[in-house]
């Protein structure tokens, strides 16, 4: 399907495959990354971390890693709680240490910063510090944490709240749900695990914290999805702190970032004790994570234990679903999930289907972990949600012996029905599942396949196809629902038009990776005839560029590109008065046709927008403001919610348990296209990222709670050697809310993929009476499941 | 994790006993021990470089005979720090056979790892332990059959 395009590709508007603006800096190796910067008389910050998994500080002795050359401080928690900032609050209101005073609440947590002058010698004082420790009883498996007599981890949050037990949250009609379940023909129920991951970006996080004591400015160059906040934040902890460091001197840049996927939305202590060390000391001092303490220390996803149970008739009409689960959040709830959605938009949960009691319930629990619960790229816990839908429709699926792909088709919320609003008060804007399935069925030959798949079966063979249906919910939010730390999740974009007709924007969210520069550029292009070439696209200065709340959940194109369209149609308004003036003709004869006003009737009366933009500062009329900019804070009216249809055939070696996917075809649906080779590039990138933790990632811990995925020789990422050739292709139902319809694609992929290949396998392993296999199924998994059951 | 195993060795029970009670002696058969401090009957201090893969790290470890009942049962508890690393742990050994021997040795170890040598160090702790015992014994033997 294509969309009619409005720009001629040297315009480069909507629907052209421009190629990327940022590529030439990255392929010559010009980017500029967070190590890249180096200030004037740096110095050098490394962490010191625990051992323990929870565990009590006797004493902290510094006095050998003081007598290393080059080591100038070693900072402790007793030394920050004198400032009051040894505790800092998270995005999800909780309290987490910047360093501890009393007690540890996780291996690798942070214990003590050392400041030197060259990182070998910091890296040497660390090793230096000599901490006395206590061990204390390790609690990893949050049931067991629920269970009386577990030790209270966080005593500190006072009275009526000694208990690991963070939160509850519902959603939807309980009683209704309920008697849906027991009126049900067909009951199906499952314990569906969806361990923790990491996102892995291949750029950790790290800052440089520039304090000017002269100036009273400081200056956070740093790896952040989200520098506004951010700088709000650190405002906010100096205030409390009662530090002179004002909002207005605090600038945070964030420079090119090498992969954010949600892992750097968090503020971590290395960012606070960079911060606090220049202020103390007056000089720039900079912190480099490296590889192993981002994989043990950093916000981790998912770690969902889910019990759903779903009800339907006995020819698979779903009636009613409930769900109940436990989130694992590691010892603080630093999630970045909207304030009033502590378990994010799981409710999301009753996916694309159409039924009319679903009833969701999640409790949060503290344990000897690091803070889980950041979205990794994915839209505040859709990833859970649709994995366990889509489990669930499969398993229902296979147990009335009804074929998974008739049976969605059948449950699907039809076209007619939007906007829809499900059971647990979403309104879904615009979808057409079935669309998209019957073109993943087609696209893979689906029939044939079943066929291929019972003559195997007969021969014994283990071959398996699976489907998954996902809706999406991105682009938070509407200010009436969406905050965090009661900031509401508009975003924004500031138009510049210079007078010779070129053009700064200035956007209020973050790119690392989805190229931005050009997608941006592109919006601009489509509503005011600049070529792209024309524009300049600035983000991350939280000096110059407006107030918006980053990059994650899908938000930048739904809610930040709504804010450049509207910014740019501000411009046009103007500009048509502009063109009214120098055409001497009335506002409403004109017409507004590729990049120009021209009088209705004589289409050779023209003026180009290069013309009126230089008109805007040369020639503009009596009265009227000069310049040619605008600005736009858009508050999205909804959320937007993608759609897809993804089908993956996998292969399983009978001697090995090793799954492959021989094939897999992702049907999209994100609404209106900017920049199809973007799309595209980030559904490879997204399915990648979903065959990841359903055949390779997870983050397990031992009974001590040591971190058993500390490398990537034990954290698999997978490489271009397991991922298979995708095969894409696209539905386009626009938004209708939305200013120019898209919806937003970053994440629908990671979102949707697992599911699929985990649906095949259990395929194809369903008729010697495997239900369900967590993910990430791994061939000892297989094998262990063949062996049971007596195939080799 | 927990350890266990038996052993025999071609020397006196009393011998056995005497070297194995001695940490200067006992000591040089730790796989990996670069110095030995007595701090009085009952304690002394090690240090130790381990490696576990592509890790390694120098421990600094405490020991301290929990029981010492002469001549045939012992009992050593272990607390060790590195930087990043710690390590707990308790050994049970109990001598038996004639007093000529051979004697029978019977041993078993609870070891808790933490941090970084057990977070990256996890798949091959095992396979690395059983060969530093391994290595242990055969010094041990050595020694005592000479």
């Amino acid at each position: 399907m294509t969309t009619e395009l409005q720009t001629t590709p040297e315009v480069g508007g909507m629907g052209h495959s421009v190629k990327r603006k940022e590529d030439p800096r990255f392929i010559r190796g010009k980017g500029e990354y967070i190590d890249d910067v180096n200030l004037p008389g740096q110095l050098w910050l490394d962490i010191a971390r625990s051992p323990y998994a929870h565990a009590r500080i006797k004493s902290i002795d510094s006095s050998e890693a003081l007598k290393i050359p080059g080591v100038l401080a070693v900072i402790t928690g007793k030394d920050l709680e004198g400032y009051k900032l040894h505790w800092m609050p998270t995005l999800a209101g909780d309290m987490q240490m910047v360093l501890p005073t009393d007690t540890v609440m996780y291996q690798s947590q942070e214990v003590a910063a050392v400041i030197a002058t060259s990182r070998y010698a910091a890296a040497d004082g660390v090793a230096a510090v000599m901490v006395d420790y206590e061990p204390l009883p390790v609690v990893v498996d949050p049931h067991k944490a629920l269970e009386a007599g577990a030790p209270v981890l966080r005593p500190d949050r006072g009275e009526g709240k000694q208990t690991n037990h963070i939160w509850h949250w519902e959603s939807g009609d309980k009683a209704a749900a309920d008697a849906a379940l027991a009126n049900a023909e067909v009951r199906v129920a499952e314990d569906i695990y969806i361990p923790r991951i990491h996102v892995a970006s291949i750029e950790t996080c790290g800052c440089v914290a520039d304090w000017d004591p002269v100036r009273q400015q400081l200056t956070l160059h740093m790896t952040s999805q989200a520098p506004h906040a951010i700088r709000t934040v650190v405002a906010l902890v100096a205030a409390g702190a009662g530090l002179p460091i004002y909002e207005h001197n605090i600038r945070v840049k964030t420079h090119d970032i090498g992969g954010g996927f949600g892992g750097k939305v968090p503020v971590y202590p290395g960012y606070v004790l960079a911060v606090a060390a220049s202020f103390l000391i007056g000089k720039p001092v900079k912190w480099i994570e490296d590889r192993s303490e981002n994989l043990q220390a950093d916000s981790f996803a998912r770690d969902y234990h889910i019990h759903a149970e779903l009800g339907a008739t006995k020819d698979g009409k779903i009636t009613g679903l409930k769900v109940k689960t436990i989130a694992d959040h590691g010892y603080t709830d630093a999630a970045a999930d909207p304030s009033k959605f502590p378990a994010g938009l799981f409710n999301v949960i009753t996916g694309s289907y159409d039924f009319p009691d679903a009833f969701v319930e999640v409790d949060g629990v503290y344990t000897n972990k690091p803070p889980g619960g950041v979205a990794y790229r994915c839209s505040f816990r859709v990833t859970e949600a649709v994995h366990a839908i889509e489990r669930m429709v499969d398993i229902l699926a296979h147990e009335i012996g009804k074929d998974p792909a008739q049976l969605r088709m059948e449950n699907f919320i039809k076209p007619e029905q939007f906007p829809y609003t499900t059971p647990t008060g979403w309104e879904y804007d615009s979808g057409d599942y079935g669309r998209a399935l019957k073109l993943a069925l087609d696209r893979i030959g689906y029939d044939d396949l079943r066929r291929e798949q019972a003559e195997k079966r007969a021969r014994g063979e283990l071959m398996g196809i699976g489907i998954s249906s996902f809706t999406e919910i991105v682009g938070a939010g509407p200010s009436h629902t969406f905050d965090i730390l009661g900031l509401k999740m508009f975003d924004s974009c500031e138009i510049r038009v210079h007078p010779t007709g070129k053009v700064l924007a200035r956007i209020g969210v973050q790119t690392q990776g989805q190229g931005h520069e050009t997608t941006f550029a592109q919006i601009i292009a489509e509503e005011l005839g600049f070529p792209v070439a024309d524009i300049k696209i600035e983000y991350g200065d939280t000096d110059t560029a407006p107030y918006g709340l980053g990059t994650y959940a899908s938000r930048s194109t739904p809610v930040a590109g709504a804010a450049t369209a509207v910014a740019a149609r501000k411009i046009r308004d103007k500009a048509r008065k502009i063109a009214a003036h120098l055409l001497e003709a009335s506002e409403d004869d004109l017409e507004w046709t590729n990049g120009k006003f021209s009088v209705k009737g004589s289409p050779d009366k023209v003026k180009t927008i290069q013309e009126i933009a230089f008109a805007a500062y040369t020639n503009h009329p009596q009265g009227m403001e000069a310049g040619l900019e605008a600005v736009d804070y858009y508050d999205p009216p909804n959320l937007t919610f993608p759609f897809g249809s993804y089908i993956c055939v996998v292969d399983i070696d009978k001697g090995t348990g090793e799954v492959k996917v021989r094939r897999f075809v992702a049907v999209d649906d994100c609404g209106n296209i900017i920049n199809p080779m973007i799309v595209d590039g980030q559904i490879h990138g997204g399915l990648t990222m979903g065959l990841a933790p359903a055949l390779y990632e997870a983050i397990t811990y031992d009974e001590n709670g040591n971190n058993l995925a500390g490398t990537f020789m034990d954290y698999l990422l997978p490489t271009a050697v397991e991922t298979p050739a995708w095969e894409l292709d696209k539905t386009i139902t626009p938004s209708p809310h939305h200013p120019i319809g898209a919806k937003g694609v970053g994440e629908s992929a990671t979102v949707g993929a697992p599911p699929a290949i985990a649906n095949a396998v259990v395929d194809a392993l369903w008729h010697l009476g495997v239900r369900n296999i967590d993910i990430p199924i791994t061939p000892q998994k297989v094998w262990a499941i063949l062996h049971e059951k007596g195939v080799s | 994790m927990k350890f266990s195993g038996t052993v025999q060795i071609n020397a006196p029970r009393d011998r056995v006993w005497a070297f194995v009670i001695d940490p200067d002696q006992v000591g040089q058969c730790g796989p990996g021990v670069e110095s030995i401090e007595v701090v009085d009957e009952s304690h002394f201090k090690a240090t130790a470089k381990v490696g576990i893969g592509f890790i390694s790290a120098r421990f600094n470890v405490n020991m301290e005979f929990a029981e010492l009942a002469a001549p045939d049962r012992a009992v050593i508890k272990a607390h060790g720090q590195a930087p990043g690393s710690a390590v707990d742990a308790t050994a049970e050994m109990a001598l038996s056979g004639p007093a000529e021997g051979p004697t029978t040795m019977d041993w078993s170890a609870d070891v808790q790892l933490a941090g970084t040598m057990a977070s990256l160090g996890a798949r091959l702790i095992e396979g690395t332990a059983n060969k530093m015992i391994g290595q242990t014994f055969d010094c041990m033997r050595a020694k005592l059959e000479a």
